[in-house]
């Protein structure tokens, strides 16, 4: 199994065969009928000539791009070659690849249309020629997304017509290639797409077909999987369906989950439209840039991304701008920093690689010109997991887009606003450029409207309780997960007692005050009233040793004497040390007390990890 | 036949069949039937973790309560009633993750993988590097729905181990698919630590419900007696009814009794969680036996006592008198330096002088046998350096600090066997 990447290093010296066919004066080019590679190390020389299907070096060692060759010619100093471009099912974007209807063959190609695309190509980057058999023109729609006529009823018949001896000649096909790899040339099947064609081409690929080739230059694997023990990650599926919600609250506690993803986001208007316009116009001109979001944890920061990347690919689909790819990483789901690079590598191309190789294929993909390269979005999740000490992932991640070829747009969210101040250095911070956005923490009056266009006319709150939960949430933080999650509590606790009696089925605020009572309410105090009578004697015993010091520790020793005491007081049997150990331990491991050192023993120091006033408060009231 | 055989139950057969079964209960082997004075809080759980199986819907939810107080108890009891129900029982997957042993985030995460017995996994082995697991794991979580993959339960015992984790991954990741449209989990932590939130970073924070379910134990002293009762009562359903009745009518008469309920108030105001108690129980029924084969108040006495008894003090009673002797020169050492720390040369020099004044009973003993009785006391702990030797200081100068607090001492010196009285007054006199 030959891969490329060997050839690649090896040197291939290009001459043109025979005389020019043609000349361009006012051009200065001189057009020519083939060109023969010489690869170092073989006897045999390669050639390409005009018609031929060829092979293009390309960011991909193993699947370089396809091409059929239509002009060569030299201006004087570099030999160029016009080409008609083709790709590889990999290449078509994910969206499109449904609309072939079947399952490709893993060697198929297809013809590509895209004028955005340059069609010139360096002379020295065609790898060889490729032998492309079974030749079958179909009707077919474009899945390129170009604009093309869709075809009538009568023509999509025609070609049902046409596929069924294609497929089980590739069945046929790909068996043999399994068996003889090693003989077996590179055999690509064309899948012509019907566009804009011309009779001539069609011929031309006929022709191609028929002609055996001349010069074998390579061998080569076709692409089969190659782990054939490769794991796929899922979840077994259960063996009953899931339970629909079966009342109002049901149906209001679904549309409140946090994971129910909302038509619209509400009261994200303006920073939808700034980032949407960053966006978009980055992939209409083409070039890359960098945007860095900040705010605190739940103010919808990647929820309002995701749908300016949602409503993008929806204007992508109906060809009001180019097509992009989108790739989203988190800091939180890798391992480590430079997991970074293996992610995007994995997600743009497939291809596994350790986190070194990656970040060279990567550097290399994005600083290298290359022929039909569409915009890429990357969303860089929680980017301050992304600090090394060198700093070189966000160096790379930042430095990327500038880059003249990259077209490469980068959004960053994280939570602090300071954060390129703060941690970056001056290098890294200037590339990160002064795009920047805050997402300030939701307001009451806009935390009540999302719940409310969540619920979506599902009559099941109250409007004072509403207005409850957004103004307690506001006051707090300001995030959204939480009033979400309240509202959701408050539902359950609405069901539990519309039970016993009958109220008017609606949360209420009894119901919601409940609800923040049990989310907000410090549990300290009701530990302490929970506390056996030694415990709280013991509490009551730290807080006059601190008196009685005038400081706020005091060790094991010295509190014992007051437990002693005041369980003289309370006419209870003084403990013994052990067991006065064993409550100083006991509420130690509940944090009402820290402990240090406790391989002390006796010399324990404590400290209150509660005020002395919540526990007087506390112990007072029983 | 059975009922012959039943009756003809020896009363060994029966002593021993009971103990068998109270062992059981009282060792936690087996659960209980229903949780007591957990009502609300069972209720909210079985709610909650059978909405996540039946409906799909992911949750999240911490339950917080002292050490002993049930917290694993009442998560197993949930999910026993919930497994029990047809809709659940091949319907979900239980994950079950402990502080203690899954030490870290790559651990953990094996750990996760084997127990869901995802594809990379074979026979027991899983196969991968912690970032490949982590990618195949958010990747499989990913790919599954509300509707039709099987909710995942995830209980992590001792969360707030989780929570010094590197970065917090685990839980993030974790809590983040519980809060998207993914496979639906449901996350139970079990903590016994109140300030467990303030232990999340604030993005894994805000992932979280803050759905808490507190376990604090507001039984009141008479409740409490009707647990024993009840943990001490044989079921109906015994093979031997003749040998209950009269075990669970002398349990009755024994909880009436009033220095059983000393006890018992005694062992209740320490702390209120059964597990204590359970341990008293246990010593108690250990000690029935053929020759008695009912449960006395004696066997309670003496369970106590071996509960309660310090674990310095019988260090104290198996100390020579010149040890003993030290100890009585340290203790007045810090009455006097108020709690400073000493060395050997002042411990001996106090020695001497008591030797000198008013020693009859105790003749003198050599400069290094005493050293050697010192450091023998230094090996059993009871005295330690105050500072672990960092500097060369002479052994004899180093200083130490004893270990014993004062009641300590004068407990050991009432029940040290044929104390020399002149030692006991020396003990008692307020000034060395």
């Amino acid at each position: 199994m030959s891969r490329y990447i060997t050839r690649l290093r090896m040197r291939r010296t290009y001459k043109w065969n025979g005389r020019p066919i043609g000349e361009d004066r006012k051009l200065k080019r001189q057009y020519y009928e083939s060109m023969s590679i010489s690869v170092e190390g073989k006897t045999e020389d390669a050639t390409v000539s005009l018609g031929q299907y060829i092979l293009i070096e390309g960011d991909d060692d193993d699947n370089p791009f396809v091409a059929q060759l239509r002009k060569l010619y030299t201006d004087g100093k570099k030999k160029s070659a016009v080409v008609q471009w083709f790709v590889r099912m990999c290449e078509v974007p994910q969206n499109k690849r449904k609309l072939l209807g079947r399952d490709p063959h893993p060697q198929e190609i297809f013809l590509y249309q895209d004028r955005s695309c340059d069609n010139e190509v360096d002379g020295e980057t065609i790898l060889g020629a490729v032998q492309v058999s079974y030749v079958i023109i179909c009707f077919y729609r474009n899945l390129l997304g170009n604009k093309v006529d869709l075809l009538s009823d009568g023509e999509d018949g025609d070609d049902d017509d046409c596929f069924v001896p294609s497929k089980t000649d590739l069945q046929s096909s790909s068996d043999e290639e399994e068996e003889a790899k090693i003989d077996s040339e590179d055999e690509l099947v064309v899948k012509k797409c019907r566009g804009s064609r011309t009779p001539r081409s069609t011929e031309k690929t006929r022709v191609s077909a028929r002609t055996p080739r001349k010069t074998p230059i390579k061998k080569t694997a076709p692409a089969t999987p190659r782990t054939p023990r490769h794991a796929t990650p899922s979840i077994p599926s259960r063996s009953a369906p899931a339970r629909k919600p079966g009342n109002v609250l049901e149906e209001a506690r679904a549309r409140l989950h946090v994971s129910s993803v909302p038509e619209s986001l509400p009261c994200r208007e303006q920073e939808f439209q700034d980032i949407y316009n960053f966006v978009e116009s980055k992939v209409i001109d083409g070039t890359g840039g960098c945007m860095y979001i900040s705010g605190v944890p739940g103010t919808g920061k990647t929820a309002t991304v995701h749908e300016v990347i949602r409503s993008l690919q929806q204007s992508a689909e109906q060809d009001e701008i180019p097509h992009f790819r989108f790739i989203e990483i988190n800091g939180m789901k890798m391992t480590d920093p430079h997991q970074a690079y293996v992610q995007i590598l994995q997600k743009l191309t497939d291809q596994k690689a350790t986190p070194d190789h990656a970040a060279a294929l990567l550097e290399k993909r994005f600083s290298t010109p290359a022929p039909k390269k569409e915009t890429t979005v990357l969303l860089v999740d929680e980017l301050d997991l992304l600090w090394t000490r060198k700093q070189n992932v966000m160096y790379n991640l930042f430095d990327w887009p500038t880059r003249r070829n990259a077209r490469l747009v980068v959004l960053t969210i994280a939570n602090t606003m300071d954060l390129p101040e703060r941690i970056m250095i001056n290098r890294v911070a200037s590339r990160l450029g002064l795009t920047r956005m805050s997402f300030q923490p939701y307001t009451f009056k806009q935390l009540q409207q999302i719940i409310t266009s969540r619920l979506n006319r599902v009559k099941a709150f109250e409007e004072d309780a509403l207005q409850l939960v957004s103004r307690k949430v506001a006051a707090l933080s300001g995030d959204a997960r939480r009033c979400l999650d309240i509202c959701r509590r408050a539902t359950e606790i609405c069901e539990h007692s519309g039970s016993q009696k009958n109220g008017s089925g609606l949360v209420g605020m009894s119901h919601v005050m409940e609800a923040l009572d049990e989310m907000f309410s410090s549990s300290y105090i009701a530990a302490i009233r929970c506390a056996s009578v030694q415990e709280q004697l013991f509490l009551r015993a730290v807080i006059a040793e601190f008196r009685r010091l005038g400081l706020e520790e005091a060790t094991f020793q010295q509190v014992f004497v007051q437990h002693q005491a005041l369980c003289r007081v309370e006419g209870l049997q003084p403990v013994s040390v052990s067991e006065g150990l064993a409550v100083c331990q006991r509420l130690g491991s509940c944090r009402l007390l820290l402990l240090e050192g406790s391989r002390l023993d006796l010399f324990l120091r404590i400290r209150l990890n509660v005020s002395q006033d919540d526990v007087l408060y506390a112990l007072k009231a029983d | 036949m059975s009922k012959r055989r039943s009756a003809a139950l020896t009363g060994a057969q029966g002593v021993s069949l009971a103990q068998k079964l109270l062992r059981e209960r009282l060792c936690h082997q087996k659960l209980p039937d229903q949780p007591v004075g957990l009502d609300s809080q069972y209720k909210h759980m079985l709610e909650l973790l059978r909405r996540t199986a039946v409906h799909g819907e992911s949750n999240s939810v911490l339950i917080v309560g002292p050490r002993g107080s049930g917290k694993t108890m009442l998560l197993g009891c949930v999910l026993r009633e919930l497994m029990s129900l047809r809709e659940v029982q091949k319907n979900v997957l239980l994950v079950e993750l402990n502080g203690l042993l899954q030490t870290d985030d790559k651990i953990a995460l094996k750990e996760i993988t084997r127990q869901l017995h995802l594809e990379n996994v074979v026979g027991d082995k899983v196969f991968g590097s912690f970032a490949e697991n982590l990618a195949f794991l958010l990747e499989a979580l990913k790919k599954g729905d509300k509707s039709s993959s099987r909710p995942v339960l995830f209980v992590l015992d001792e969360f707030d181990l989780f929570a010094h984790h590197k970065n917090q991954t685990l839980l993030y990741n974790l809590l983040d698919v519980s809060q998207s449209a993914q496979t639906p989990v449901a996350v139970v932590g079990l903590t016994c630590r109140l300030d467990v939130l303030e232990l999340l970073e604030k993005r894994v924070k805000s992932r979280f419900s803050h759905r808490q379910i507190h376990l604090f134990s507001s039984l009141s002293f008479s409740q409490y007696v009707d647990v024993v009762r009840a943990q001490l009562s044989l079921p109906p359903d015994f093979p031997d009814p003749k040998f209950s009745d009269e075990w669970n009518h002398s349990v009755t008469k024994l909880c009436d009794d009033k220095t059983v309920e000393e006890i018992l108030r005694r062992n209740f105001n320490g702390s209120k969680d059964f597990r204590s108690l359970h341990s008293l129980l246990f010593l108690a029924v250990s000690r029935v036996s053929v020759s008695h084969s009912t449960l006395r108040e004696a066997d309670l006495i003496e369970a106590c006592r071996l509960i309660s008894a310090d674990s310095k003090a019988n260090v104290l009673h198996g100390l020579s008198i010149l040890e003993l002797c030290l100890i009585i020169a340290m203790k007045h050492l810090n009455d006097t330096y108020d709690g400073e720390p000493f060395n050997f040369q002042m411990v001996h020099n106090e020695f001497k002088k008591f030797i000198q004044r008013k020693s009859h009973s105790i003749h003198k003993f050599e400069k290094p046998v005493v050293m050697k009785a010192f450091e023998h006391l230094l090996q059993l702990e009871l005295v330690r350096p105050v500072d672990s030797g960092v500097c060369k200081v002479q052994r004899e100068y180093q200083l130490m600090r004893l270990m014993l607090e004062h009641g300590q001492v004068m407990e050991a010196l009432q029940k040290y066997p044929q104390c020399p009285t002149d030692v006991k007054q020396w003990a008692l006199s307020a000034f060395g």
